[in-house]
């Protein structure tokens, strides 16, 4: 009996050490990403006054929320190993054809699951070519990329299409409720869901097992096909979502909006610890990661730095950030 | 052949060709309620050919397959799965970044509905992940440990144990000793004693000869796509199987056939 006892309890105390090393180790990306962005918070608070002020910080939220809510739904696809390019170019249709649509005397809410089903249907396409045809989803979605934008730019004929500003349509963008912008109330509620769906269901299990070993996850049973046209699926509704809102808040709707807004996902994604190369995925990373690169371009504007500055310091921190990932905590993973 | 036992698997007169190579050429095997049969050959003998003919992954051209007296027809892995053969891949089939329960329970976790929307039960599937390991004895100290954190033995261990916790009948092990530590090796020989002694009939493919003396109850050698030879373990010693497996080798009328079958090893 004591025997027994003796052994429970090294096991358990074993277990208990063990638990510490793999949350440290496991999290060791969302820790270093969480230092940068407290870094780069206190050094913007330092050098400016405005930052550190609620009407900024909201507005922080505000403008983020597009990047907030497509880097969430990214986070799913980069952790199966995909990748989504195309993001931009769904953005900038979505927000030219809501604003066509409303033109045309269309309700809001119709144009709104409109624009909701044509994201989904948009990702659904470039699913079932990673998915089903195994094309890499790169040249698929670089394919999306260029298609959608050009048939943004042909309906528009490059010109940027007004809402009218009575319209309740422009509400999802502009208006505050509790004291908070519309928009950072929508991506709250987004990145709520996509924690929860990434770390309690089976579907985010069967993610990020795709992604370790995708032929381990088939052979259990698992429709992984399905499950990898599925996260394109998101990741084009949310950019839609995103479009949507970005089109509410500037009344208007523009074949060029969201240029290079891809990357700017993709690197708050990576930022916040997604491995690119699958199998490794963090939704708080994620948002760190966007709140990271969303900070550095506001704060650059507040000290009245060159704007042109942001993309060079946003590139270097996000290789600064990725390297010590690398050194750090990856190495400790291996020797360990 | 037929002397009224009923045998838990029996396989008769299978073959598969590919192409030019006779993979297997009339092969029969059999097995006996909680027996560990050794099968062994030197690549491309057809032994990794003909357990999977039994898990569902290879269709062969002809020969018959007997489960528990009833003849069955596997087209696909679900097929044996559903006739509870389960085979454990020499590639092991763990998903390195998802923790040891997540990988015991891959596509079957338990679940728990909150307003119709499924969520892992991450509680009860650490808890049964926990009796689990303990009733086939697997030492590991945390079920939250991703599998990638795992020595070499502790994941064969997850493997096997994935396979045995779905109460097989048959259990295919492909190499399961291959490229461990001695101590682990130990373990995971534990392992499938401890498996056998539940009732389910092993078999084992190896190339680590004395592992054969340790776990097994009978051998069969194959060569060049057939059986050449079935011996009790009491009543061989290793250089026997080695003679058996290698021997004829330099008897065969062709060496260059032996060469050539190598291919789908």
């Amino acid at each position: 009996m004591s025997d027994v006892t003796s052994t429970r309890s090294a096991r358990s105390r074993r277990g208990r050490e063990s638990t510490w090393r793999d949350a440290v180790l496991a999290n060791g990306s969302v820790v270093s990403i969480a230092l940068f962005f407290l870094a780069v918070c206190v050094i913007f608070s330092v050098a400016t006054d405005a930052f550190l002020t609620s009407p900024n910080l909201l507005n922080i939220l505000r403008q983020s929320a597009p990047l907030l809510i497509v880097a969430a739904a990214m986070t799913f696809v980069i952790t199966t190993g995909g990748i989504d390019l195309s993001v931009g170019s769904v953005l900038a249709l979505v927000a030219t054809l809501s604003a066509t649509l409303l033109q045309l005397g269309l309700p809001w809410p119709v144009v709104i699951l409109a624009m909701l089903a044509l994201g989904a249907l948009l990702g659904a396409v470039q699913g079932y070519f990673v998915a089903y045809e195994g094309i890499p989803a790169f040249i698929v979605t670089l394919a999306g990329l260029s298609v959608i934008r050009g048939v943004a730019l042909l309906i528009t004929g490059g010109y940027s299409i007004p809402i009218e500003p009575g319209s309740p349509f422009t509400v999802l963008g502009r208006a505050w409720l509790f004291g908070v912008p519309a928009p950072a109330l929508i991506a709250l509620a987004i990145l709520a869901i996509a924690y929860i769906a990434f770390n309690e269901t089976p579907f985010g299990r069967y993610v990020t097992g795709i992604g370790a070993n995708a032929e381990a996850v088939r052979r259990a049973g698992v429709n992984t096909r399905l499950t990898t046209l599925f996260v394109y699926v998101i990741s084009a509704a949310a950019a839609a979502l995103a479009g949507i809102i970005i089109a509410a808040r500037l009344g208007s709707g523009s074949s060029n909006a969201g240029q290079g807004f891809e990357l700017e996902v993709i690197a708050a994604v990576v930022l916040g610890g997604t491995s690119l190369f699958g199998g490794r995925g963090t939704i708080v990373g994620t948002v760190l990661g966007a709140l990271t690169v969303a900070v550095i371009g506001n704060g650059l504007i507040l000290a009245h730095l060159s704007p042109f500055l942001t993309p060079i310091v946003t590139g270097t921190i996000i290789l600064i950030a990725i390297w010590l990932n690398f050194r750090l905590f990856r190495g400790a993973v291996r020797s360990g | 052949m037929s002397s009224g036992e009923t045998y838990r698997v029996r396989m008769s007169g299978i073959s598969k060709r590919y192409n030019a190579i006779q993979t297997l050429d009339d092969v029969s095997l059999v097995l006996r309620p909680g027996e560990v049969l050794g099968l062994v050959g030197d690549n491309g003998a057809g032994k990794s050919t003909l357990s999977k003919v039994l898990s569902g992954a290879v269709v062969p051209d002809a020969g018959t397959i007997e489960i528990d007296g009833t003849l069955v027809t596997f087209n696909s892995p679900a097929d044996a799965r559903a006739a509870r053969v389960e085979m454990v891949y020499q590639d092991l089939s763990l998903c390195d970044t998802v923790d040891v329960a997540g990988n015991l329970f891959l596509g079957r976790e338990p679940r728990r509905r909150i307003a119709g929307i499924s969520f892992l039960d991450k509680k009860r599937m650490h808890e049964q992940t926990r009796q689990m390991l303990d009733r086939l004895g697997i030492v590991i100290a945390d079920t939250r440990l991703k599998v990638e954190n795992l020595s070499g033995g502790q994941r064969q261990s997850i493997a096997i144990g994935r396979a045995a916790s779905f109460e097989p009948s048959v259990l295919i092990m492909d190499e399961p000793t291959a490229a461990l530590a001695v101590a682990e090796v130990e373990a995971v020989l534990d392992l499938i004693r401890t498996v056998s002694a539940r009732g389910v009939s092993v078999i084992l493919i190896t190339h680590r000869l004395q592992d054969l003396f340790l776990v097994c109850d009978r051998i069969q050698v194959m060569y060049e796509g057939r059986n050449v030879a079935e011996r009790l373990i009491g009543e061989t010693n290793i250089e026997d199987v080695v003679n058996l497996i290698v021997g004829r080798k330099f008897n065969a009328r062709s060496a260059a056939n032996a060469y050539r079958d190598g291919a789908p090893a």
